[in-house]
């Protein structure tokens, strides 16, 4: 006995080791992402101009600047841009230039600027005058200029000014601004070697919008000249206008008419508009017409305009006279069907358009409309090509090129030579709900073993042995596998051939986007499908609920969709109904160290469940949307048993319960003295969170699920509603985090963490009221309240969300792990740390010491081994699950909602699987050796005792 | 081989030792006795004094036995002290130093109990029988000791069930009999 409370306790009393270096990307995996790359600002760009490998930079619909490998598509840098500026719908601008040390990106009303090669921030400005609406870098230096580093020309665009403003390239002061108090739309800017154009849009008298070109001088940023094009009959709104030339030798306005038959363009700085007849030979409206223009100075004059249709696409090259501003078509790529998707690059002067298709990717000059260059894309997918962008090499007459490819799915994959060299599942950033896949064999076995415990012991006996009997067909299999088994276990250490132990699991994970994807967590999160589920941009999706063989999504229109969790085809769907949904209760019951589900039921958003339960009996808890928490019993969907109102002006932000699969190793905890404090066990807990925003006080209320009473309620003072609070429960204990602020001499400033466990009695050995009841009711006696014990830490980071490893049977010491915003890191502070009978100002006793208690102190640091994520950077982080292996050390974690992270935490060591350092192949060799060495030396012995024997007479 | 024959008579000196010494004749008797020799008086003086120490001498090895039977009997009181204080400067860690030393503490009266009779079998005359059992007895409550003090160190080692926790593991998690469900965001 106390052996075992020895062992457990050097269990706990030892650190939660850290990940091993050999481990990463092994047992965990990282998917960094950005999310949709913007089209007009992904490019390739050296990041310096000394280095001559280019990097492939972007601002994602997140408003994240990233840089990326193209080598490879690791992410080299990315700075969350959004986070600094205000809520901002617009999608985000991001300008380098080659030879510039940095580029320049904005979002909302802030423009900043970071390091290309290391991202790291340079400046940042903000205006106070409206969101940012154009960048552009200007390319050419005056002759006063010193530094490298480029100037910015910055547009922002309030209700009904439009600012123009010149900001130092190593600073970011603004140098001078253009302010234009006309009221027209602030639309974009455009340079040319010699001056700056602010291209604005004027209401026409009915309708429509003129186009007005202001012409700035780049060193004063006086207004040099101005024009108004008559367009009002064809510009209907700023998205009409389809190009403006950024940049270029001879910037370009370019629109359309609203039927797509006329193309009009005119050089930026001239009155002239040239028409172009759109030669539609296709047959079908054009659905998209988009103009492709270099983006240097000192490129030629040449541009394409790409005309897509519902099933094909082509495109005309057109070259601009620079003296006499005219335009003329030059050549057409031809129409095809199926996808296609365009992108350009200028190596020096010359312009190349890259033109990638279904099935090839071509390279043309701008000048003349002989192919470079062509190679087979191993293209495949169905998925639509959005936008491509382009790196041309040309060495002699040979070229090559690497285009990265955005498609429909948001796949971001990189073709180089007709290759795609890799992919980037971008999508994966607007995951918004995720479940584990259920196997279907194993709930086979658990259904025979459920059929084995309803019967009697005689017929158990038969019924497992006739089990073996049938599994004795597998035997064959199994002996013609067997070597290979032996092989590649003693060659392979045992951490890399675990996923026979359910370490490898697949997880089904939704975005928002409509798309459904499969990551196997056994492969570094390698993605094994993924469906468009539903054409949506917004998919309100309330839970995965996964059973064998396939998995549910539901909505929250009251729709559903199952997929086959193996192939992710759609199997069924049903259709939305009259009820919104709030949430999806399931029924699921913990039997062993499984658990079931016994169904499933919507919930409405005012808290009432969309059908009485009639097969299920038990309690139903709710939480409505005006902030109350709902107790309903079967077969009654009208009248709540029991609601529970927080007092008044505190507002409901969060209710949590254990989780279904909560698993307890012993029911007590055996103090120093050997006598036990038995754990308020009760899995019908709800932990609610309330705030009242204005007395800045937030109220923590421990309900019983059943009757509705209040069992523990504490409050906080000085604590901060906008900062995140998060809150945990399982087993005896609960756990919340916020930020508060000094109300008194005594409390302090900072993030908190408070843990309390709940005990059925504060004297040891004693269980409380209900003594040695087998069971109780909350309904027809009283049901006891705990004891409960709380201590609170000092935390240095805020948390946003908290969650609980889970093991097979819970023998594991569990570990808290914590989601931090602000170092973009996932933490796993294990349980015995945070101790709520940790001795207060005094060293513990010996006895204490036994127990593993030590000395508390305020200020809890996050060790360095705790952070489950190590070295990672894992932005976004919304949700974390966990589920248990077959392995009782060891606990899968897979956090997702920005990044998606999956890693195996072994909170007490993986003190089930032999390490790295063991090896078989040493272990099998020394049993040889030995072997031999006993075969060889046993003769000799033998006749040596003979020998002995004859000559001892 | 010659197994078939009877074995040889004794010799005639093994017969004449063997056989009572012959009732001396008439004339014998009344041969005198040599000078310095008596054999009527002094024999039977002599086989009175040679009988009176062998009834005392078997008493006094009884009392020996018994007084030798009562030091074996208190020898293991003896090792109380020693072994208290063994048990208790060697702490109540479970290191094999100490788990050896208890597992000999408990050895040595186990086997002291097993062998109580062989202990005292050299003592054992039909006139000490008696006396033996409550010698017997003093020898057992002696290893009794010895073992108390053995299981007081296993005590405070840790090792006997006798508190709450050892028992916790049979004791089971008290069942609600409502079960409430959640549907939280």
């Amino acid at each position: 006995m106390r052996l075992q409370a020895a062992l457990f306790i050097a269990a706990c009393v030892s650190p939660a080791v850290a990940i091993y270096s050999d481990e990463v990307n092994h047992i965990d995996f990282h998917h960094a992402l950005l999310g949709a790359p913007s089209p007009d600002s992904t490019f390739f760009l050296k990041p310096s101009s000394s280095s001559n490998a280019s990097l492939l930079y972007t601002i994602s619909d997140k408003s994240i600047v990233g840089a990326i490998n193209p080598r490879d598509g690791t992410l080299i840098w990315r700075q969350d841009i959004s986070r600094s500026g205000s809520a901002s719908s617009a999608a985000g601008i991001l300008r380098g230039l080659d030879g510039n040390n940095a580029v320049v990106g904005a979002a909302g009303d802030s423009i900043s600027s970071w390091g290309a090669q290391d991202g790291k921030l340079i400046w940042e400005n903000r205006f106070a005058d409206g969101v940012v609406a154009d960048l552009e870098l200007l390319e050419l230096e005056d002759a006063r200029a010193t530094s490298s580093a480029r100037d910015t020309i910055a547009l922002t665009g309030g209700e009904s000014t439009g600012v123009v403003r010149r900001l130092d390239g190593d600073s970011g002061e603004t140098k001078w601004e253009y302010k234009d108090n006309s009221g027209d739309v602030a639309f974009q800017v455009s340079s040319s070697p010699t001056e700056v154009f602010y291209i604005s849009l004027q209401s026409a008298m009915l309708k429509g919008y003129k186009i007005k070109v202001t012409a700035l001088d780049p060193v004063t940023g006086r207004q040099t000249h101005q024009q108004v094009l008559n367009s009002e009959s064809d510009v209907a709104s700023p998205e009409s206008i389809l190009f403006v030339g950024a940049n270029t030798a001879s910037p370009l306005i370019v629109w359309a008419d609203k039927s797509h038959k006329s193309l009009k363009v005119n050089v930026i700085g001239t009155k002239q508009i040239s028409t172009i007849n759109i030669d539609n030979t296709s047959g079908q409206d054009i659905q998209q017409i988009t103009v492709h223009a270099p983006h240097k100075l000192n490129s030629l004059p040449h541009f394409l305009v790409h005309y897509e249709t519902e099933s094909g696409a082509w495109a005309e090259v057109y070259h601009v006279d620079m003296k006499s501003s005219a335009v003329s078509k030059a050549y057409q790529l031809p129409y095809l069907q199926g996808q296609s998707a365009v992108a350009t690059n200028n190596v020096d002067a010359n312009v190349f358009f890259t033109r990638v298709t279904d099935s090839e990717a071509i390279v043309v000059s701008s000048a003349s409309h002989g192919i470079l260059g062509r190679w087979n894309v191993d293209a495949s997918s169905t998925d639509r090509v959005l936008h491509a962008v382009a790196e041309v090499v040309t060495k002699g007459k040979t070229v090559a090129v690497r285009a990265a490819v955005l498609r429909k799915s948001g796949d971001w994959s990189l073709i180089r030579n007709g290759q795609t060299e890799w992919t980037r599942p971008e999508a994966l950033i607007y995951a918004v709900a995720a479940a584990w896949v259920e196997d279907e064999d194993q709930e086979e076995l658990a259904h025979e073993l459920e059929v084995e415990g309803h019967e009697g012991l005689i017929g158990a006996y038969i019924h497992r042995v006739k089990r073996h009997l049938r599994d004795l067909q597998h035997l064959p299999e199994w002996l013609k596998e067997l070597p290979k088994r032996i092989i590649t276990s003693i060659l392979t250490d045992e951490v890399s051939n675990l996923d026979s132990f359910g370490v490898a699991q697949s997880i089904i994970v939704a975005t928002e986007k409509g798309r459904v994807y499969a990551l196997d967590t056994g492969r570094q999160g390698a993605i094994k499908w993924g469906v468009q589920a539903e054409e949506t941009s917004h998919w309100d999706i309330k839970s995965i609920l996964s059973q064998p063989g396939s998995a549910v999504i539901y909505i929250s229109d009251g729709s559903s969709v199952q997929i086959n969790s193996s192939t992710g085809e759609v199997i069924s769907r049903s259709a939305p109904t009259n009820n919104k949904l709030q949430s999806i209760a399931t029924f699921e019951q913990q039997v062993g160290s499984s658990v079931i589900r016994m169904g499933s039921l919507g919930i409405q958003e005012d808290g009432t469940p969309v059908a009485p339960f009639d097969d299920i009996t038990g309690f139903l808890v709710t939480t409505s949307n005006d902030g109350r928490v709902l107790g309903w019993v079967e077969k009654d969907n009208k009248h709540p048993v029991w609601e529970f109102v927080p007092p008044s002006g505190q507002k409901l932000i969060k209710a949590v319960s254990r989780p279904s699969h909560d698993p307890v190793a012993s029911i007590g905890k055996v103090l120093g003295n050997r006598s036990v404090l038995y754990k308020y066990l009760n899995p019908n807990l709800v932990l609610v969170t309330a705030v009242d925003e204005k007395d800045h006080t937030a109220g923590f209320y421990l309900l019983d699920g059943v009757s509705g009473k209040v069992l523990y309620s504490t409050t906080q003072a000085g604590v901060d509603p906008t900062q995140p609070i998060a809150s945990a429960i399982s087993e005896n204990w609960f756990a919340y985090s916020f930020f508060g602020d000094v109300v008194d001499e005594s409390s302090s400033k900072g993030y908190q963490l408070v843990i309390s466990e709940l005990y059925e009695s504060p004297l040891p050995n004693d269980r409380g009221p209900l003594d040695s009841a087998g069971n109780y009711s909350s309904l027809h006696s009283n049901i006891p309240l705990p004891h409960v014990v709380s201590q609170a830490y000092l935390i240095p980071e805020p948390i946003s969300h908290m969650a609980v490893t889970q093991t097979r049977q819970g023998i594991t010491i569990r570990q808290l792990i914590c989601v931090l915003p602000s170092s973009n890191a996932i933490v796993g502070i294990p349980r015995h740390v945070l101790d709520p009978r940790r001795p207060v100002d005094r060293d513990p006793t010996s006895a204490e010491a036994e127990e593993g208690l030590f000395r508390y102190a305020p200020f809890l640091e996050f060790d360095g081994k705790w952070y489950l994520s190590h070295s990672r950077d894992v932005a976004g982080i919304k949700t974390v699950l966990s589920r248990p292996t077959l392995l009782e050390s060891t606990s899968l974690i897979f956090a997702f909602g920005g990044d998606i992270f999956g890693t195996r935490a072994t909170p007490s060591h993986a003190f089930d699987i032999l390490g790295k350092s063991f090896s078989k192949l040493q272990l099998v060799l020394t049993v040889v050796a030995l072997a031999a060495g006993v075969a060889f030396l046993a003769p000799m012995t033998r006749k040596k005792q003979v020998n002995m024997l004859w000559k001892a007479t | 081989m010659s197994s078939a024959l009877p074995p040889p008579p004794p010799p005639q000196w093994v017969v004449a030792m063997n056989s009572p010494l012959p009732r001396p004749t008439k004339a014998a008797s009344s041969i005198p006795d040599p000078p310095g020799f008596s054999s009527s008086r002094g024999g039977k003086q002599r086989q009175q004094q040679q009988q009176q120490p062998t009834a005392k001498k078997a008493e006094d090895t009884d009392a020996l036995k018994m007084k030798k039977a009562w030091e074996i009997a208190i020898a293991p009181s003896k090792s109380l002290p020693m072994n208290g204080i063994m048990m208790y400067m060697s702490g109540n860690s479970l290191q094999v130093f100490s788990i050896m030393m208890v597992f000999m503490l408990f050895k040595g009266p186990i086997q002291g109990l097993i062998n109580t009779n062989a202990a005292f079998a050299k003592y054992e005359t039909p006139s000490t029988r008696g006396r033996l059992v409550a010698v017997k007895l003093v020898y057992v409550l002696m290893q009794f000791l010895l073992l108390a003090l053995g299981i007081w160190k296993v005590n405070a080692m840790g090792l006997l069930p006798t508190t709450r926790s050892d028992w916790l593991a049979w004791e089971s998690e008290r069942q609600p009999l409502e079960r409430a469900y959640f549907a939280f965001r």
